[in-house]
């Protein structure tokens, strides 16, 4: 290591520390979607998983100096806002059919 | 101009089959079921009969039209098929006797059916036999030539099953399609070895190609030329694929004309003949068809003398003078087999329609123990009859003499190997004229069967004597195309397709010769042969009218002094025995083996064993299934933990 | 120093309100606890050299998706779980994955073979300012900005169809 990295490692953060905080929002994330039962707190925690990706493309795009992971950045965020609505009305019609707020209790699916 | 003609006279028939199938179920007036049957025929015949007009007036050399519609398959490796019809002097031969001799076959056909139930199935049969048999002598390839072969196995078939109701003609049926089908196997394996060697399965290119990539006299020419003859073999009818030709005759009496006489049995010596240039790479092939050829006809021959079914010993007597014209073929003659298959064509159709006739006028009776003494009843039909005798025994002046004296000379004048070959002609000779004077004679003189005759005779009409009379006429005059010191118009009309020797070019550019030509017999060696044969016949002759002429006493004495002789021959030399022993016993012993040792293990074992595992596999994913979503995002999770855990350990 | 002191404290936000979020029983809290991690996310941004997808972010989440989930919230109000939890004995499968995914992770960073992974980053050119994103966005990858907007097309449709069919089933037209 010389003398410039080693300066440059006392003053600034390094890569890995954005995205180790990457993963671990990430494992957070899986948390909350493994143990919440209430769909809308679910769906929480998926942003949570969704925001862990931006944090390490974020990452990636300022390591290769260019652009391109704030552009897969941007369009995630618009994923993310177009799933949220969907989900949203989705947990809204579940909810006046059945008056219950526990994905445990939705399972017509039931093969 | 000529290959249109030629796709015409191919659809025609189709299209008439087509037509008269489309009727379906609904049976049509009589009429139209005439008008459309044999005119199609009576069409597609005149349409030849311009081609060969228009051909006659090319030279000699620009005879060959190859009429090329479009690729039909492309498989890649340069391997392309086109959908394609060739007419040369080779196939406007076997086109004239097609269209000819099938239309007097079908006009007569008109009469003799008409009492029968599936008249239009009749000629929508006949019609597409013409067809195939038409497509495959037209064919430019070989692909479409196995197409046609099997179509007219396919027609010859359902012909002779046409009495469905008979379990011995469908048994029939079934027989003639299981041995045609050995032949194509064999024929399909010829081709593929082409494919392999020649990369084409055009002909002009197959017959250029061949001397010089396939090693004359090895092992490669040698299997190629033996598949397609055992292709040949099957349709011909030669032994040992013979047996399927007399059971054949189940058929009606026009299809055994037709079909069993006059043209699809003699696909195996056009097949011999077209693809000649592959037969004269190995002359060993060429030795063993020679060889095939005169043991069927000896063979045929003495089979024939002891039936007593009129359509049996005419059957036989087709199997011989297949053989004949086969054997003529491996000499290297081809022109003296093409030539007798023409002259058979005529006065074997005209035996045929004559039995025929008998037949009809006995109300269906085939047995010669009931006949006898009809010459005086049956005056147009013993005529007749007694020219096709004439023809067939060799009698001079009729045109079986000529042909078959010309195989006869030809095979005397090659070498040691021939002189066998002549002996078991000329003893061919000597049987073919004594059984079929027997036929004559037990037919017409001698006394009435004992009981008399019951009823009237039923009598035929125009439409079955016309036919009948321009067949004894053409029987008559049909081998003076060819006469021996005289003229030679066949061998001159296809010397440009079957004559020369092929020729491998050598890397300085020189020529080399492979195969042989068949020597042309001396003057003095034909005077001989000629003789010798017309001997025989005479004495055939006359030993048949000393045994048969008068009543049949002296005939039961001697068949009464030689019970097994009698009954080997009747029997046909046993041939069915043998394969029922070999053949037939054994398949079904494997089957039954396979029946209650390995269907009830493998087979439904097997079935049972999936079927266990699938309903297991779905009970489990049954349990998964339980609607609960979030274990499916843990197996989400899982999966994805999976796939990363490989990537990590991969990429170590 | 001032960017490790700002990783810091916004790392810790991030962790911290993103624990709450899965871990708080109250749906208002958790929601209001999310608004924390998204907003501290968008200060990691800026630190990132990323100060348009930090406006964004904070735009499209805090002031948008959290909005509609708040709201969502306050329509159908809290509602009591049916107890036990069915899936009790799964719950160490979760765990387990959780596990193996963060220990991935993990092991990936450390003997990454990527050059300079763990020494701070040298940014020299323009990567984050609106103008950069427009070239990048409008010259190289118009085809996934007008995906972006399809999908946005569709979600609207899905959202109005969803919201009918719900009107619907209440007797309304």
């Amino acid at each position: 290591m010389n003398a410039l990295a080693h300066a440059a490692a006392v003053t600034g953060v390094p890569h890995s520390s954005y995205i180790g905080l990457s993963v671990l929002l990430f494992a957070i994330g899986l948390f909350g979607v493994a143990r919440r039962r209430n769909p809308l707190l679910l769906l929480l925690s998926v942003e949570l998983l969704l925001n862990a990706a931006n944090v390490a493309l974020i990452g990636f795009s300022r390591y290769w100096n260019n652009s391109d992971g704030q552009i897969f950045a941007l369009v995630v965020m618009v994923v993310a806002a177009a799933e949220v609505v969907i989900g949203l009305g989705l947990v809204v019609a579940v909810f006046r059919q059945r008056r219950a707020l526990d994905v445990d209790e939705m399972t017509e699916l039931r093969g | 101009m000529i290959g249109t003609l030629g796709w015409i006279v191919l659809g025609l028939p189709l299209l008439g089959a087509l037509v008269l199938m489309a009727f379906g179920a609904k049976e049509p007036p009589k009429r139209v079921t005439q008008l459309v049957g044999c005119g199609s025929i009576g069409l597609a015949f005149l349409a030849t009969v311009v081609a060969f007009f228009s051909m006659l007036s090319e030279h000699a050399e620009e005879r060959t039209h190859v009429s090329r519609l479009w690729e039909w398959i492309d498989i890649g490796q340069g391997l392309k098929v086109d959908l394609a019809i060739r007419i040369d002097q080779l196939s406007i031969m076997m086109m004239l006797v097609i269209t000819g001799v099938g239309f007097l076959i079908h006009l007569y056909s008109t009469e003799y059916m008409a009492h029968e139930d599936g008249y239009r199935r009749f000629f929508a049969e006949m019609n597409f036999f013409v067809f195939s048999m038409l497509l495959l002598v037209e064919a430019a390839n070989f692909v479409f030539l196995i197409v046609g072969w099997a179509l007219v196995g396919l027609a010859s078939y359902l012909l002779i099953g046409f009495y469905y109701d008979r379990p011995v003609a469908v048994a029939a049926a079934k027989k003639a399609f299981v041995i045609n089908v050995l032949g194509d196997i064999g024929m399909v394996i010829a081709c593929f070895l082409l494919v392999r060697e020649l990369g084409t399965l055009d002909y002009d290119q197959v017959f250029a190609l061949a001397p010089q990539f396939i090693p004359a006299g090895g092992g490669v020419a040698l299997s190629i030329a033996l598949l397609l003859f055992v292709g040949a073999m099957a349709k011909s009818a030669q032994a040992p694929l013979h047996t399927w030709l007399p059971d054949a005759m189940e058929g009606p009496t026009p299809v055994s004309a037709l079909i069993h006489a006059a043209t699809m049995v003699t696909a195996g010596v056009y097949l011999v003949v077209r693809t000649h240039v592959l037969f004269e790479l190995s002359p060993l092939a060429m030795n063993i068809v020679a060889g095939v050829g005169a043991f069927t006809l000896l063979m045929a021959a003495t089979i024939a003398i002891a039936q007593v079914d009129i359509k049996r010993v005419l059957a036989w007597s087709t199997v011989s003078q297949i053989g004949y014209m086969i054997m003529a073929t491996g000499l290297g003659a081809y022109a003296s087999g093409m030539f007798h298959f023409l002259t058979h064509a005529f006065f074997k159709a005209l035996l045929f329609l004559t039995a025929g006739i008998i037949i009809h006028a006995l109300h269906g009776e085939q047995s010669l123990d009931k006949m006898g003494a009809l010459r005086k009843p049956l005056r147009f039909a013993y005529f007749a009859f007694a020219t096709g005798c004439l023809a067939i025994a060799g009698v001079p002046g009729f045109s079986g003499f000529f042909s078959k004296d010309e195989i006869i000379s030809m095979a005397a004048a090659q070498g040691t190997y021939g002189w066998v070959l002549f002996g078991v002609s000329t003893l061919g000779a000597f049987l073919t004229a004594f059984y079929m004077f027997r036929l004559l004679l037990r037919v017409f003189h001698g006394t009435e069967p004992e009981g008399g005759y019951h009823g009237e005779f039923h009598m035929s009409g125009a439409a079955m004597t016309v036919p009948v009379a321009i067949l004894t006429v053409l029987s008559i005059i049909g081998g003076w195309i060819q006469v021996p010191f005289g003229w030679k118009k066949v061998t001159d009309w296809l010397e440009p397709v079957v004559g020369g020797i092929p020729q491998k070019v050598n890397a300085d550019g020189t020529l080399t010769a492979v195969g042989h030509v068949a020597a042309e017999p001396s003057h003095n060696l034909e005077v001989i042969t000629i003789s010798a044969s017309l001997a025989v016949a005479l004495l055939g002759i006359l030993l048949a009218w000393y045994i048969f002429a008068n009543g049949p006493e002296r005939r039961l004495r001697i068949s009464a002094r030689h019970p097994h002789l009698r009954s080997f021959l009747e029997d046909a030399w046993r041939f069915d025995e043998v394969y029922d022993e070999t053949v037939v016993l054994a398949g079904r012993a494997s089957g039954d083996g396979l029946r209650d040792h390995v269907e009830p293990k493998v087979v439904i074992g097997a079935g049972r064993g999936v079927q266990e595992l699938f309903s297991d596999m779905a009970r489990f994913m049954h349990q998964i299934q339980s609607g609960l979503v979030r274990t499916y995002a843990v197996a989400l999770m899982a999966g994805l933990a999976a796939v990363a855990v490989i990537f990590i350990l991969v990429s170590r | 120093m001032g960017e490790q002191i700002a990783f810091g404290l916004t790392a810790a936000g991030i962790v911290g309100c993103a624990l709450l979020v899965v871990l708080l029983k109250n749906a208002f809290q958790a929601a209001v606890a999310l608004i924390g991690t998204l907003v501290s996310v968008a200060i990691l941004f800026v630190l990132q050299h990323a100060p348009f997808v930090a406006f964004v972010q904070i735009i499209v989440y805090a002031g948008a998706i959290v909005t509609l989930f708040l709201f969502v919230l306050a329509y159908l109000g809290e509602r009591a779980l049916s107890d036990p939890d069915r899936l009790e004995h799964f719950e160490v499968f979760s765990w387990i994955t959780i596990l193996v995914i963060t220990a991935m992770g993990a092991i990936v960073m450390f003997t990454t073979a990527l050059p300079n992974f763990h020494t701070v980053p040298e940014t020299t050119e323009d990567i984050g300012s609106p103008t950069a994103l427009g070239f990048a966005f409008l010259r190289e990858h118009l085809l996934p900005f007008e995906a972006t907007s399809l999908v946005l097309l569709v979600g609207a449709v899905g959202a109005v169809v969803l919201a009918k069919r719900a009107v619907m089933a209440e007797g309304g037209r």
